[in-house]
């Protein structure tokens, strides 16, 4: 279970994050919906351990882990895809994916082998682009990778970043269901940021609005996605 | 003919180990951003610290083993006791700007490279020394044929070489190497993969410290030793960096083998005040017309 407590995040002048709270149930999707700027990607860099936060606590598994190395953060079993289908470029796809287990390869190597080998499985596109750059895939590609390279780590929460982000249809569809499957089969906990509600909210257990830093709305997700005037009022549509 | 061969084989051996300071800079360059001018202070004290074994009697390969563990141990003393806490600390106001973040560990690299020359001054008095080649430094006879090159030459080529080949095996095919690929380029997703670049940067700068050793050691029997021996050979290696573009490897090593050709031919068939200019029009011809290096990329520059 992953628990935010009125933790705020402020860039020099910006406050970003303003004293929110929520929960992410553990083997469950939860989902954090918001407009341009409302501080979702704040949040997730702040649980991530690339941001620390001004105030606050982020505990996971009954641990606080706000304010630790986000190398450490990865081992206490946290991983994020970031936004905008963050992959090196520069590596291969299969570089990229090694990459996520390095830091397991010692106390676990089968498995490391194992895990690389799923997420082909998952996505067959990637092995079939194995030895290409990076930097040559598609933006879905991309989004794929960025998600294996989480994947094997064997993370028990996954943090995703817009996953939609200039994706056709058909590829977010094929994401989520991904995603949705993982979480379904084998209770991976999984916070959701969209830009995107009626997606995020289709598969989703729970939903958290947020508006300007702040959490607006925190219910079901069906109930947030019957709210014709919360959305109205705070993602225009 | 011969004096043409001559400066050939005298620039590749030069020129071996200008590529060896340019892989020791790139080194430290990709993974901290930062040109360590404080590089050939750390190759002149692990020199002075082989002349001194050599001089009480050791073994040349104990005194190079040693003197490689000192250049690696003080690229780490350097990573761990003044740029981290540089970078810890410029979040500051004064040093809020970014030129100034990105300046003051060079400036401190300069401050690092004095510190070194005045101890090693007060430590060995200043003297000028060396210690003799592992290997002849005279010509190589085949047949009754004098060779261009001498057995130092070779050995040097050889060594330098091997280096080359191990690092670029151990970057591209170890999980370290990856480790050390990925912080130099994407040190965010890196650490969201679970990499620790921090220890993985002063691994950079151990092997830095450690090549940059190696090249001291190789020019010492030439040129003898003494507190500033090894500036020029800084502003040399640094040029074959620029010439390479500053993140390839490859580019800083081939940068190293054409300054050592341009060099030994101006001496043969110039006069050797002349090679000044030549690096100087050198780096801005490549400032003007390919500012990213030969081989670097675009995007890749850092300043
Ligand atoms: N590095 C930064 N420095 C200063 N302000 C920042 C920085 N990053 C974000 N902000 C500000 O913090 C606020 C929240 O940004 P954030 O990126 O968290 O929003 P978001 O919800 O992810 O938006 P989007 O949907 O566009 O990705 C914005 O006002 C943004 O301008
Ligand atoms: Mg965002």
């Amino acid at each position: 279970m992953l628990q935010i407590n009125n933790l705020s995040v402020s860039y020099d002048s910006v406050q970003a994050v303003n004293q929110i709270s929520f929960t992410a149930q553990k083997g469950r999707i939860t989902t954090v919906i918001g407009a341009n700027g409302a501080g979702k990607t704040t949040l997730l860099r702040t649980i991530s351990g690339l941001i620390a936060p001004k105030s606050g606590t982020i505990s996971w598994s009954g641990r606080e882990i706000q304010g630790m190395r986000p190398e450490n953060i990865v081992r206490a079993g946290i991983a994020q895809a970031p936004e905008g289908h963050s992959v090196i470029a520069e590596l291969t796809v299969e570089e990229n994916i090694r990459m996520g287990a390095l830091f397991r390869l010692r106390t676990n190597r089968a498995d490391v082998r194992a895990a690389i080998s799923e997420s082909y499985e998952l996505f067959p596109r990637l092995e079939e682009r194995k030895s290409q750059k990076a930097g040559t895939l598609s933006g879905g590609e991309r989004q794929m990778l960025a998600i294996s390279r989480a994947l094997v780590s064997r993370p028990e929460l996954l943090l995703l970043d817009e996953p939609s982000l200039g994706l056709a249809p058909l590829i977010v569809e094929q994401i989520i269901d991904t995603v949705s499957i993982l979480c379904r089969e084998k209770g991976l906990t999984v916070l959701l940021v969209e830009q995107n509600a009626n997606t995020a909210l289709a598969i989703a257990d729970h939903g958290v609005l947020l508006a300007l830093g702040k959490v607006v709305a925190d219910m079901p997700a069906a109930q947030l996605r019957a709210d014709e005037s919360l959305r109205a009022a705070y993602l225009g549509y | 003919m011969q004096t043409f061969l001559n400066a050939l084989f005298t620039g590749g051996s030069r020129g071996a180990i200008y590529a060896l300071v340019a892989l020791g800079l790139v080194l430290v360059w990709r993974g901290a951003g930062l040109i360590n001018f404080a590089q050939m202070g750390q190759a002149m004290f692990s020199a002075y610290v082989a002349s001194t074994l050599i001089a009480q009697g050791y073994n040349y390969w104990i005194a190079f083993f040693v003197a490689l563990i000192v250049g690696a141990a003080l690229g780490a003393a350097i990573d761990i006791l003044v740029i981290r806490p540089l970078k810890k600390k410029s979040g500051t106001a004064i040093l809020g700007s970014p030129s100034m973040r990105d300046a003051i560990p060079v400036i401190a690299s300069l401050g690092i490279l004095g510190i070194l020359q005045s101890v090693a001054g007060m430590i060995w008095a200043g003297s000028e020394r060396g210690f003799p080649a592992p290997v002849s430094t005279v010509a190589l006879k085949v047949g009754g044929n004098t060779m261009p090159f001498t057995y130092f030459d070779l050995f040097t080529i050889g060594i330098v070489i091997l280096i080359l080949i191990a690092t670029s095996l151990f970057l591209a095919r170890t999980s370290v190497g990856l480790a050390m690929r990925a912080s130099a380029l994407n040190s965010e997703v890196a650490r969201l993969s679970g990499i620790r670049t921090r220890s993985i940067r002063t691994l950079g700068w151990v092997i830095s410290g450690a090549v940059a050793s190696v090249a001291g050691l190789l020019v010492t029997p030439a040129t003898n030793i003494s507190p500033n021996s090894l500036d020029l050979i800084l502003i040399i290696g640094f040029t074959a960096c620029v010439i390479g573009g500053l993140d390839s490897l490859l580019g800083s090593v081939i940068g190293g083998f054409l300054l050592g050709f341009v060099i030994a031919f101006i001496s043969v068939y110039d006069i050797p005040e002349d090679i000044f200019i030549a690096i100087f029009l050198i780096l801005m011809g490549i400032m003007f017309f390919r500012p990213q290096g030969l081989f670097g990329s675009e995007v890749g520059r850092r300043v």
